[in-house]
Order: structure tokens, then sequence, then C-alpha cells
């Protein structure tokens, strides 16, 4: 919470560009200089992204050729790396277990959250002081190992074999900030809209659902973009609920529990682990901006 | 479960293929299961079978089991339409948490073995497991057939009731010579007419690895699988004449002569020097610590390593993906001035199974039970598993086809291992101390790491340490069974009339 | 209905509590949902992570004993716990100042727009962010494996070692390459909290510190920085939490191996709970808790102390 002014993110202050005319000469009056920084900046990069670069590379390799050379290009194409990676390792049912898990747990802690985070940031009603109290105690509290009681809750609630208890641990762990953000949010807005719609005979939901929760956008980005990476890479808790149910595995736990057995298959390895990481990254590609603004939005509220 | 099925054959068609040049094989092994799993017949047990749909959860620590069951369970699952199995080969670390938390929610598999930190006892007396008396098909004719000690009170029997079925053979170890015979020829040794030393193992793996000079290593071993640095050690100082108890937690490490520990005696000492002497020779693959057991083992036909000290389950997996590596096998590395002592082991079978309570399809469970129980399917799993796992009926072993190098294993065992005595059968309370024990860390193969890594430097005060910790460990857990009203004392582990190079007998114990 | 808005307010007329509660009830049953999901996911686990600490109870079995401060006795006592406390805190030492440095550095280079590429710099950087954990510690053990892994593949090309260096299993070297991975994963989130934390600088800042004749230097220390201060503090805090919390990535890359050499604070907790440690290993669900919960402590009095040393910094004037 370090904005000293109430006032919302900028949509778009970090993917297009801005009225950066003014300060241009500033940082490109100096063009050997920029080109010196891209000389420098593409050798890091490449190497930051090298191990990806080393994974494709080793998919499309055979397993004797992965660690012949250090060489990126395949001598011969091995493409059945990829096909039996779908199948053994079971990346389709994984992947999509990892998608509805994702996608859901998104749904259930924006909505969740914005509407928590709408009634303590706009009303005042008894009892509001100490909800927020205890949210706020909760953040600085020390969490103790909770995986147990949480996988316990879950069995006793007869959801441990099925996706919604993934879904329910994965929604219910980290909130709380996300309820702060959107309280923050709301309680700045200003009234005028809502007054607008009050007057036009909008009652309590339709002024949320209509009016204020369109009007907060920004953070729904944040809240969604945080949860998606959360949800994304949890590893511990869907590892504990689908220990006995090796068909609700994730990503995540399904790639960790095929490398127990096939660790000596790094072709197959390496096939899974791209099918695993590519649609992620081609996600993010597409929706970069979201992704940038959602978790700048984090740091700037 | 189709997809375990399936993972098997493919598995198969990818070793065989990193073993084998031409791609043609890939269809191969999925041949040769169908033909296998066609020719094994099961016949009808007389058990209570269910005619509705049913489905059977199985977990074990996979494995040889792995290659065994898979092909079992398929040709099950042809007898019996209804009945599907969903087999789990599992790695022991998984199985520790797999069970316990199933067993909590009620979705624990219906057969499974007991994670290694929890003993029969607390599993029995937690109500995890049901006993299998009324389950499998005739019981008492069928449990006749066995031979003694392989149904023990407090190991596999509580209150007169049977809770689970060894249905292999304790009489293996797991750190005997394993090794590449090109590399070992060139080296200039030969363990099958003359058995490796310590002095001219260490040798070897000098030799072996400045021939490879950089290409390969004389000495292999899955180092971040921790159990393995106590088996090693603890096998070579046995031999050297430290003789003690090995197999649980209870008995590990003790010497039946005094009742005391062995970490500290000069043998177990003498063991790690070896180890930290072939570590600075560089003899030692560099990435051991990286590696758990079954990565190890398949190091070594890619030409990796020379030497490896691991079980007889890695003979059929060799054999059968790795055809052309042309591998031989002999004793651990003996003594080298005095005569090699024998390896105890405890009484009673290995790989024990057990039926949830919560189990529905408990009666199937039985009937398998059954089946592994008799003749036909004790060779069966001979047959296809070799002496990886020996079979526990010794007409099985007569019976089944076996290759050369699985004879020669068994005829090392027999001559390398005795069953020593065991305190459960003196005394049903130590049972009570053995709820109690807790493993005190740093533990004796986590020293041995640490010791491996230069984390642990002074071998001697390690050991000394090791000793205490164990010493005091075990005091405490008889006097928390004493005060729950166990009569149980450090005497309960010393047996005056143990000779280690014999079988300690029902009648050695009468004569105590 | 009063909203607590800040242009309209009307005084309260005195009304009973359940009146006034009445009026409000939609505002608890917007409550709902969320108090229900943070009730049983964050608040019970927390609560029953505290009593189990005071339980001898292996948190499998129905034997549980009541021990009081038994566990935190046992905790304070056992030299392992304090091992993986110091690796917990050399972790947060030596990745978040990197972590913090570095992505700063990256952050104001990349600020630059007349730099055409930045977007696409600003991109490969933040690839790592978005892949599994887990994933990424398998790669990473390929990467680094000895076996003709990529890394020691290289340093042999170019003559730097002779022998293949174990990373992920080298007593010295285990910790390190954790914390260098983990450096390189989360990099880029923390360069996106900076870039977003400079475009909050006026640019007519930029302009009036070019017509007084600053220099680049002069302009980074005296404008930017001093402005990305009260940010700094935000990610500090973020980045800290997230590196005493790193767990997937240790467990997949070294599982807190060899001999303990990476074992960090969750890793230690978890052996514990689920006796992972291998050779007997007991589970010991309430030590477990009662070791996170000390742990938790030991963090939150650090979070003060950091907080309370910040504010006097910030209290003090400007010199």
């Amino acid at each position: 919470m370090m904005s000293t002014q109430p006032e919302p993110l900028q949509p778009s202050a970090l993917s297009k560009t801005p009225n950066w005319t003014k300060t241009r000469w500033w940082f490109s009056g100096n063009r050997p200089r920029l080109v010196i920084t891209t000389l420098i900046l593409i050798p890091i990069c490449l190497l930051w992204i090298y191990p990806f670069l080393w994974t494709v590379s080793a998919a499309l390799k055979s397993n004797g050729e992965i660690f012949a050379g250090l060489g990126l290009i395949p001598r011969e194409l091995e493409l059945s790396n990829f096909p039996r990676a779908w199948t053994e390792a079971n990346i389709g049912r994984y992947f999509i277990n990892t998608v509805i898990i994702t996608v859901s747990s998104v749904a259930i802690v924006v909505v969740t959250t914005a509407m928590m985070g709408y009634v303590l940031g706009r009303y005042r009603y008894p009892g509001k002081r100490i909800v927020i109290g205890i949210l706020v105690a909760t953040v600085f509290l020390p969490q103790g190992y909770t995986i147990i009681p949480v996988f316990e809750l879950i069995s006793s609630l007869g959801l441990s074999s099925s996706l919604i208890g993934v879904i329910l641990g994965t929604s219910g762990g980290s909130p709380i900030i996300f309820i702060l953000l959107f309280t923050g949010y709301f309680s700045r807005l200003p009234n005028e809209l809502e007054e607008a719609a009050i007057i036009d005979g909008a009652g309590f939901l339709r002024v949320f659902w209509q009016v204020m929760l369109p009007l907060s956008k920004p953070i729904i980005a944040t809240v969604a973009i945080m949860q998606t990476l959360h949800a994304w890479n949890d590893f511990l808790l869907p590892l504990v609920l689908t220990l006995s149910r090796p068909d609700l595995r994730t990503l995540s736990v399904g790639v960790y529990a095929f490398q127990g057995e096939f660790f000596i298959d790094w072709g197959g390895m390496a096939a899974a682990a791209t099918i695993t990481i590519l649609p992620i990254i081609v996600l993010f590609l597409f929706m970069q901006r979201y992704f940038v603004e959602g978790i700048a939005g984090a740091v700037k509220q | 479960m189709d997809d375990i099925s399936k993972i098997t054959l493919s598995r198969r068609q990818l070793l065989k293929l990193l073993g084998a040049a031409g791609a043609g094989a890939a269809l191969l092994p999925h041949l040769s299961f169908q033909a296998r799993a066609q020719g094994l017949t099961i016949p009808d047990s007389g058990a209570m079978l269910p005619t509705d749909d049913v489905t059977l959860r199985w977990v074990d620590s996979g494995d040889q089991k792995a290659v065994f069951f898979r092909e079992f369970f398929a040709a099950y699952e042809d007898t019996y339409p209804n009945i599907n199995v969903a087999y789990d080969p599992l790695p022991w670390n998984e199985i520790a948490q797999v069970v316990p938390l199933g067993i909590r929610n009620g979705s624990a598999h219906d057969v499974f073995q007991v994670p290694l930190s929890v003993s029969p006892a607390q599993a029995v007396s937690e109500g995890w497991v049901q006993p299998l008396n009324d389950l499998i098909p005739d019981f008492e004719a069928w449990k006749a057939k066995f031979p003694a000690g392989v149904f023990l009170p407090g190991v596999t029997d509580f209150d007169g009731k049977t809770y689970s079925f060894p249905f292999t053979s304790a009489k293996r170890y797991g750190s005997h010579l394993l090794y590449n015979k090109e590399m070992m020829a060139q080296a200039g040794y030969d363990p099958e007419t003359e058995p490796l030393t310590w002095s001219t193992f260490r040798e070897a793996a000098r030799i072996i690895t400045e021939q490879g000079n950089g290409s390969y290593y004389g000495f292999i071993m899955g180092g971040n699988q921790i159990n393995r640095w106590a088996d090693i050690i603890r096998n070579f100082a046995r031999m050297a004449g430290a003789v003690g108890g090995g197999g649980s937690p209870v008995v590990d490490d003790i010497n039946f002569v005094t009742g005391e520990y062995n970490f500290n005696s000069e043998e177990y000492i003498a063991a790690v020097e070896l180890l930290l002497a072939l570590r600075d020779d560089g003899s030692v693959f560099p990435g051991i610590l990286s590696i758990n057991a079954p990565q190890a083992r398949a190091f070594m036909p890619q030409g990796a390593a020379g030497m490896i000290l691991q079980g007889p389950w890695n003979i059929p997996q060799w054999e059968r993906d790795n055809p052309e590596f042309d591998f031989g096998l002999s004793s651990q590395p003996l003594p080298d001035d005095s005569d090699a002592w024998p390896l105890t082991i405890s009484q009673g079978g290995a790989n024990a199974l057990w039926i949830f309570s919560g189990s529905s399809v408990a009666n199937v469970a039985g009937d398998i039970f059954h089946y592994l129980g008799t003749v036909e399917g004790q060779t069966q799993w001979a047959s296809i598993v070799g002496v990886a796992d020996a079979p526990i009926l010794p007409e099985a072993i007569a019976n089944a086809e076996l290759g050369a190098r699985a004879r020669q294993a068994l005829t090392l065992f027999n001559d390398q291992i005795r069953v020593g005595p065991n305190p459960v059968v003196k005394n049903p309370d130590v049972v009570q101390a053995s709820l109690e024990l807790r493993t005190p860390e740093p533990s004796f193969p986590q020293v041995i790491q640490g010791l491996y890594t230069g984390q642990l430097t002074d071998v001697r005060a390690e050991m000394n340490g090791l000793q205490e910790r164990y010493t005091a460990e075990l005091e405490r857990a008889i006097a928390a069974a004493v005060d729950k009203g166990a009569q149980v004392s450090r005497d309960d582990w010393v047996f005056s009339n143990w000779n280690p190079r014999a079988d300690y007998g029902a009648a050695d114990y009468d004569a105590l | 209905m009063v909203r607590q808005g800040a242009t309209i307010y009307k005084p309260k007329r005195q009304r009973s509590l359940w009146q006034e509660a009445w009026k409000y009830r939609w505002c608890y049953v917007f409550m709902l949902p969320s108090l229900i999901l943070t009730g049983m996911f964050t608040f019970y686990p927390i609560i029953a992570s505290w009593y189990f600490a005071f339980l001898d109870w292996s948190g499998f079995t129905a034997a549980r004993t009541f021990v009081g401060l038994a566990n935190f006795r046992e905790v304070m006592t056992d030299d392992l716990f304090w091992g993986a406390f110091r690796r917990s805190m050399i972790f947060m030492v030596a990745s978040v100042p990197l972590q913090m440095g570095l992505s700063l550095i990256v952050a104001i280079v990349l600020n630059d727009r007349a730099l055409k590429l930045a977007p696409v710099f600003r991109t490969m950087f933040f690839i790592p962010v978005v892949t599994t954990t887990a994933i990424v510690g398998i790669v990473m053990s390929f990467v680094f494996s000895p076996f003709n892994g990529p890394v020691n593949g290289i340093l042999r090309n170019l003559g730097i070692i002779s022998r293949p260096i174990d990373f992920l299993g080298g007593a010295d070297t285990a910790l390190w390459t954790v914390i260098g991975v983990f450096v390189w994963k989360w990099f880029g989130i923390t360069m996106i909290y900076w870039l977003a934390s400079l475009q909050t600088i006026p640019q007519d800042l930029y302009e009036a510190a070019r017509l007084d004749g600053a220099t680049r230097p002069q302009l980074l220390r005296h404008i930017i920085l001093p402005l990305l201060t009260p940010f700094a503090i935000v990610i500090l805090l973020i980045t800290a939490v997230g590196s005493l919390n790193v767990f997937a990535l240790v467990q997949t890359m070294t599982g807190g191996g060899p001999f303990f050499a990476s074992e960090v604070m969750e890793v230690y907790i978890y052996r514990t709970a689920f006796g992972t440690g291998g050779g007997g290993s007991v589970p010991r669900l309430g030590y477990a808790s009662a070791a996170g919960v000390f742990f938790g402590i030991a963090v939150m009095v650090i979070t003060i102390v950091q907080g309370l040393a910040v504010r006097r910094i910030r209290t003090r004037p400007i010199s």
C-alpha cells in the first residue's frame, strides 16, 4: 500500500509507449551507448533463456546425442520424444487438470476477494473493523506447518479424491493480501458513478456487478495474474492431495513423478518439460501486457 | 488402469532402444509381453470373488515387483474381466506419505507395503490392516506349506492372527559386486576366479579410472539414496568381523554377542576409511551425490563406471534391457588378511504385503495372496524375476528356469548369509520398545554421506558419536516401553550362544 | 444505505446493533464466501499447526499426546534445525541483494524507451518467472548434471576444469547453485516491480535535472534512487519472504542434500513432518509444527526489527 495518491493504476503505464517523447533526448542522445547496451544485453538474455533452449533442443535429440555435445541444433531430428512423453508421462491429462485448477481458482479468488474488498472498502457496518483487524494480523502471524491441517480438512469434507479439493486448497491459501488490495482500491474510488446507478434504481448487487466491479479491472488483473502464477507453480499442496490419485496430478507434480521413474530417458524428460513450459510461455507472450501490469499493480498499490 | 500397462511396455521399449541399436526392436517387447501374459494362467483358488465390476488398488515399492505384477495383473484381469487392478509402484519415500495419508482419509490402496518408518506392530495396533486368516482360501493348509520362520509372532502374526505375507526370501544382500567384465579384464582382475579384497578392490577402481581417462570411472553408487551408504559400509564391516544383526531398525548394527552397537568398532571405521580412500584416489564417479540407486544402476550399462555394489535385482534388469552388456558378479570385496564372516539376516521373509482394513475388495487381495503363496505362483515369480528377490518357497527356486548369473548369485547368498537371532522372538515385548524407537539424526547413513562429502572429517569421532546416539536412543525407547508396562531390557538383545557362522534356530532359543 | 465514501456521509441515528446489522445484511453476505475460504484454509490451518506444536504426534496415527513445550525445547537444541535456520538466512542474505540489485540495474537500463529491443529483453528476463518451479528444478538438474551436462561441458571445453563438478551433489556448491537458480527464476518479477516503480517518477524531474546540468550518475543518485526508496521497502519485504519460503526448487534440485548442505527451513520442516530422511526416519508432525511456528516467530521478529530500522532511517533528516 505504498501509493501516495488515491489514483488508479494507469492501464497502459508499462506496455504502450507513453509520453516519453519529452525525455527521449536524455537517454537516446547517445546512439553508440545504445548500441553497446544492446550488444551487451543480447548475449546476457540468450544465456538467460539458455536452459530453455537447451531443454527444447534436448527434446529434439536422441538420448545418445543429448550428452554427446553442446550444440543446440540436433544432428538428426528425433521427434519420437514428444509422443512418448505425451502418452507415458500423461502430460495431456495433467495439463487439463492444471488448467482446470488454475482457471477455477482464479475465478473463485477474484470473485470472493472482490466481494469482500468491496464491502470492506466502501461500507461501514458493525464488525467490519474486527474483520479487517484479523485479516491484517494474519499476514504477520507465524504460519506454522499448515499442509497437514489443510489435507485433513479437505479429507473430512470428502474432497480429497477430486479436483475440487485441489481447487479449494489452491484458492484458500493466500487471498488476504488480495482482499486488502481490493479494499484499498474500492475505498479510493469516487462516489459519482455509484450514486448515478442508485438513482437509476440499481440495487446493491447491480451496483457491484455492473458498476464497481468493472471499475476495478486493474486490481482484477493483478489478482488474476498473481493467482495464476500461484496455482501454476503450486507444488506441495497438489503433491500431497493427489498422492493416492495419480490421475488428478498437476503438471508440476506429474512431471516430477515422471522424472522419478524415467530418470534415464533424458529426451523424454526434456520433451515433457518442453510441453509443460511452452504453453505458459506462449500464453505469457500474448498476455504479456496483463502479466506485467498485473504484477506492477501489486507493488504500485 | 490402462495407462499403467502402457507405461510398462513403452518403458521397456524405451530401455531396449537405449541399449540396442536398431529401432526395429521397438515392437518386440510388446509382443513378448503379450505372449508371456497369455502363458500365465491363474487357477481358481475357491475364493469368493465379486461378480460386479470392481477395482483393486495395489501399491508397493516397485522395482522387480513392478516387473512381475504388471505381467501378473494383466493375466489376472484377463481371467476375471470384471476385476480391474490399479497398480502403483512407488519409491519408498513416496510410500511413506501415500500409505499413511491414504489410511487417514480412507482412500488407501487395498494392498500396500507398510512404510519403512512404521513397524508392523504399529500398523496392526493402529488398525491400518486386517488379518488374512479369513481372506485367503484354505488359510491353514496354505500357511502350513511355508518353511518355519516365515510367519513370526510380532512380525507377521499378532494375537494369533496373521496380518502380512512376506512372499520372498530375505536371503540376499544388496551390496555384492557387479562389474563391467571388459573394464575389469583390462584392469587385470578376474573376481570370478578370485574375489576382490579390500585392497584389490581399491586398486581395480584406481586402474579402471586411469584407463577411463575421464570417460568412465572405477566405482559408482547411488549416493543421494541415503540407505546405500549404510548398506555398503555395514556389509564391508560385518564380513571383516563386526558381526551383527540387520534387516530391521531394532537389530541393525547390533552385535548379538554383547548386545552393543558396532558403530565404533575398528571394522566399521576401516570400512569408512576404505570408501574415503576410493574417493581420494579419484576412483569414484563424480556425480554420485546427485543420483539415486536406480540411476546408478542405469549408468553401468552405459559404460560410465566399472564397478557397483548393489543387489541381485540388477541382474534381470540388465539382462532384459541391456542384453549386450557383459557383466559379472561376485562377493562384496573381502577383508584382506582374515577369513570373511557371514552376513546375518533376520528370520522371516521379505516384501511383506498387507491388506488395508478398509478395503472393500479384500477377497480379491486374498485370492492373489493365495496364488502368490502356491508353488505355481512362486515358480512364476522366480521365472519372471529371477533371483532378484528369491521366492520364499525353496521348491520354487528348484523349479524355476534361472540363468547362469542368477544361479551364481544364489550360491553366493547360500555361502555368505546366515539367519541370526531375533530379539522379538526371544521376547515379544521387544515390539513395544521398537514402537518407541526413533532413528537419531544425523543417522548412520547420513553420517557416512557427510564423511564422504567432506562436511564431516573425523571418522573415529563421528562413529563414536553414532555409537552414543544410538545407544542412548535404544535405552530411551526401552525405558519408555517399560513405563508403559512392557517387560523388556537390553538383555533381550544378547544371545550368548550365537554363532555367526551358523543359522540360529528354534533349538538355540530353547537353549538360551 | 450509508456509504463510507469520501463525499457523502450521513450522520447516524441511534439504532440497535441488530437493526444496524440487518441494514447492512448484504455486506455480510458479501463477506461470507471469502470468510469461509480464508477461515478454512488460512485461519484453521494456522491455529491447528500451533496446536499440533504441543503434541507428540506423527500426524499419521491416532496416538497423540500433549507434551507442552517439549517440542520447542527439542527444536531449540537440535543442531539440524539451527543448520537449516542458518542456511535459510544465508539464502535470504545472499539472494535478496543479488536479486534486487541486479534487477534494479537491468530495470534502469530497460526503462530507456529509446532502447528498441527493451520489450524483447524484458520478456526474456521474465520467462523463467512463468515457468513451473518444479520443472525448472528438473531442467536445472539436467543443466548442472556432472555427467556431461551443458554447464560442465562448457567449463570443460574452456579448460577451466578437468574433472566434472557435481554442482548439486557437492557440499560446497549445492546451496549456492540453488541460490543462483532461485535468483534467475524470480529475477524477472523483481525487475517488473522496479520498472513499475521507475515509471511513477514524473518526467518533469528528469527535465528539471537536465536543465540544472545534472550528469547521469547524479541523476541516478539524487533523483531516481531516493524516489524509489518507498518502493524498495515493499520489494524488499516481498523478496525476503519469498526467499525464506523456498521449497519446491530445493526439493526438486537437491532434496536438501548432500548431508543437509542445502537443507533450508521449509525442507527441514517437510522432512521432519513426513519422515523422508531415509534410514528409518519417523514422521513427526508435532515436532515439525513446532519448528514451523518457532521459525515463523523468528521471521516475524526479523521483519519487525527490519521495519523499525527502516523507519528510523527514513525519519532521519536527509543531509
